[in-house]
């Protein structure tokens, strides 16, 4: 290794860096690259992995002497990737090398550059131990490092499922704001098994907890309570409108006092806020016992053959 | 601790004797993540714990009577905490500090993290919140100083014996509100 040749305003650019390794290590070592927010990502080819991290270090102009980091990325169903970020000290530049790994997602497999890279030896056993890698020429990836002994499975793994979720599925939903046509936000109450995630195990899973936790009725203690009022305001006008065929004065009084019931049914708000919506309910209260007037004088022979006019006026 | 455990103490030196205990509770704090932060902050100046009684900083457990276990405990780091809360001497009394100690907190569904630390260890009192203010560590401290004052600690030996892990039914007494 020399640090003669490469030096801070020497340094080679992407391009030059892509060339030399493509005439060292032949054209078939490069797979592609690409400058991603301002780093110089190499793919590699899978055989070539251990010889481009020697090249990398050992050529002159290059000269990566500082192994910075090693970790995979999931790629669900291409595998893995296996990517490196080297640094050298002399010329200042950063490269990342990645290689997609052989062997799919069931046995993934990566040549070990710890020979080349001491600092590469933790790194690789961590990276084994999240997800599952297998790298060749490896002094020794077991025992896990990070997660304890027994553990089973390789967690960082987008199909690793987390045995808490199994019993309680993340509670909330996946946009936390969803806007309608209008771009007005959708109220929605989250609820379990809204997010699965992206495998199909976790959605079945979501389904079975949407079933186990059913969304309550919205019949209420208060809601049955609305309905028994709003019978009773049934009862009361109707009682109401067999009196209009008797008495028209004392008919009114039963409209009023059934049509108070019933504004109370329509809503609180009619009771609780100031003048201004006494008016209002004072104008659906003619309303309505406008048109229940009309209803009672359809009804009204009914009600005669009853003739339970007069208990019924006690009641009102 | 010889007899203590053995024999019911005559209330009058119980009270005494309880008084004492509650006043010098030498403090080992295993930090293990954000939550140590405030921890350290109740230790410091402002806030100053040491002016209950409480003296933080053990030179290991083995000098401790109070564990405080503030962070998240992960369950590579769960037989350490066991080992070394073994080998505190009794009677120890242990705060679970912030909701990762608690209840494993915003890593309730990690594939690492200890569901609390009373899946390990008895825990005596428990301090809400993400990270709670170092004035819930003093609250949390002068509950665990009522516990002390009203137990007996022939009862809490023998709980102990009959069930190691779960202090069962030991429960802190109310306070009167302080305002
Ligand atoms: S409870 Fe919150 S502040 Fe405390 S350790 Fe856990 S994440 Fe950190």
């Amino acid at each position: 290794m020399s640090g003669v040749l490469a030096r801070r305003d020497r340094a080679l650019t992407p391009e030059e860096t892509e060339e030399l390794l493509r005439d060292r290590l032949g054209e078939a070592a490069v797979v592609g690259s690409v400058v991603e927010y301002g780093v110089f990502t190499l793919r590699i080819a899978q055989e070539h992995w251990l010889e481009a991290a020697r090249r990398c270090r050992d050529e002159p102009l290059l000269a990566y002497d500082l192994f910075d980091n090693l970790f995979a990325v999931d790629m669900r169903e291409e595998g893995f990737d296996v990517v490196t970020v080297l640094y050298s000290t002399s010329t200042g530049n950063r490269l990342v090398l990645r290689t997609r790994c052989a062997g799919g997602r069931e046995a993934p497999t990566c040549p070990s550059i710890s020979d080349v890279y001491r600092g590469a030896n933790w790194m690789e056993r961590e990276t084994w131990d999240m997800f599952g890698i297998e790298f060749e020429g490896h002094p020794g990836l077991a025992p896990r490092i990070l997660t304890v002994e027994n553990f089973e499975g390789w967690p960082l793994r987008k199909d690793f499922h987390l045995v808490s979720r199994g019993v309680k599925p993340w509670p909330g939903v996946k946009e936390p704001a969803e806007l309608d046509e209008d771009g007005n936000v959708i109220e929605r109450v989250p609820r379990i098994g809204d997010a699965p995630g992206p495998y199909e195990l976790d959605k079945v899973i979501a389904e079975q907890a949407k079933l186990a936790n059913p969304v309550p009725e919205p019949v209420t203690a208060e809601g049955g309570n609305v309905e028994e009022l709003a019978q009773d305001a049934d009862l009361a006008s109707d009682s109401g409108q067999v009196l209009t065929s008797a008495d028209e004065q004392a008919a009114e009084e039963a409209e009023a006092q059934a049509s108070d019931v019933a504004a109370d049914v329509a809503g609180a708000q009619a009771q609780d806020l100031e003048q201004t919506a006494k008016d209002k309910a004072e104008q659906r209260r003619r309303e309505q016992a406008e048109a229940r007037r009309r209803k009672a004088e359809e009804r009204a022979a009914d009600a005669d053959d009853a003739g339970a006019a007069p208990d019924q006026e006690g009641n009102a | 601790m010889g007899v203590m455990d053995q024999i019911e103490l005559p209330t009058p030196i119980k009270y005494v004797f309880n008084w004492g205990r509650k006043y010098s509770l030498w403090c080992f704090n295993f930090g293990l993540a954000c939550c140590a932060i405030e921890f350290i902050a109740a230790s410091a100046a402002r806030h100053d714990f040491i002016r209950h009684g409480v003296i933080p900083f053990a030179h290991g457990p083995r000098q401790a009577d109070l564990l405080v276990v503030s962070g998240t405990l992960t369950d590579k780091m769960a037989p350490a905490v066991k080992r070394l809360y073994e080998q505190m001497p009794e009677p120890k009394y242990v705060i679970s500090f912030g909701s990762c100690a608690n209840c494993g907190g915003p890593y309730w569904d990690s594939y690492s993290v200890t569901k609390g630390v009373d899946q390990v260890i008895p825990v005596d009192v428990y301090v809400p919140g993400c990270p709670p203010r170092p004035e819930a560590l003093l609250e949390s401290i002068m509950r665990l100083q009522d516990l002390i004052q009203g137990e007996s600690l022939k009862e809490r030996m023998e709980r102990r014996r009959r069930d190691p892990i779960t202090l069962a039914a030991a429960g802190v007494p109310e306070r009167e509100s302080t305002t």
